[in-house]
């Protein structure tokens, strides 16, 4: 049976994005909907507690039967790129995007203060491209609204 | 269609998922996020204020996981429960973590 939210979901957004903050194992136990979606962005950082955690949730979205999942490489310094490429091609997961850290996300995060309009361009810039690799990636799926 | 953010705590999904919704949101999409958590992080950071975002009420699980008593329509479901946030991203608050370490 198709819950409420589930209804709403799909009648009443083109797009629905889950802020999985609460985890997939937590959303697959008692989340009902929350826990499948039609893609799936893994993000991580540059530490090995983070790439660990990704690890553990792409195996337990591909139990889920989620069928796209991505990883996003976070924070990302220099040299950063190829490790965050390493890493997907381990775990063999397409890499939908790297954002770079950024000192005005830092400094937003830090005040407790939302990204203005006009900081944070090279990370605004990244997702972006983030987007733009889920669209192309959905093109072509019957049905998919991007 | 339906996308999740995850990832260990502290990785940047939150901003992530709210620059996410905001690109989608700019490009003419209707748009709802979804929050997991039990602080109001992608409220504060889709532009509510710490008042409105807690206001923003909690999805009953009945209607996560069930159809409720069946008496919402899914477009009164968002207006129900959803808070239009500046960027006209529509913020929806579905569960309240009870275990600590969940993420």
């Amino acid at each position: 049976m198709r819950s409420s939210l589930g209804a709403a979901i799909d009648e009443e957004a083109d797009v629905t994005l889950v802020d999985m903050e609460a985890g997939l194992e937590h959303l697959s136990r008692s989340g009902g909907t929350l826990a499948y979606a039609d893609v799936l962005l893994v993000i991580m950082e540059p530490s090995r507690k983070s790439i660990l955690t990704a690890g553990r949730t792409i195996v337990l979205a591909d139990e889920l039967g989620i069928p796209r999942v991505y990883g996003v490489g976070n924070k990302a310094q220099e040299g950063d790129e190829e490790f965050f490429r390493e890493v997907c091609a381990e775990y063999n997961v397409p890499l939908a995007g790297i954002v770079p850290a950024d000192q005005d996300v830092i400094e937003a995060d830090r005040r407790g203060e939302l990204l203005g309009d006009g900081a944070g361009a090279p990370v605004r810039e990244a997702v972006v491209r983030i987007v733009d690799f889920v669209d192309h990636a959905l093109m072509g799926v019957a049905g998919a609204q991007s | 269609m339906k996308l999740g953010i995850v990832g260990k705590g502290g990785v940047g999904k939150t901003t992530l998922s709210a620059l996410l919704a905001q690109v989608y949101a700019a490009r003419g999409q209707r748009v709802l996020a979804i929050d997991t958590d039990s602080n109001p992080n992608l409220a504060h950071s889709l532009g509510l204020t710490a008042m409105q975002a807690d206001e923003v009420p909690l999805l009953p699980r009945s209607v996560v996981v069930g159809n409720g008593d069946g008496a919402l329509t899914p477009a009164q479901l968002v207006q129900q429960y959803g808070a239009v946030t500046p960027s006209s991203v529509t913020l929806l608050h579905a569960m309240r973590i009870t275990q600590a370490g969940a993420g």
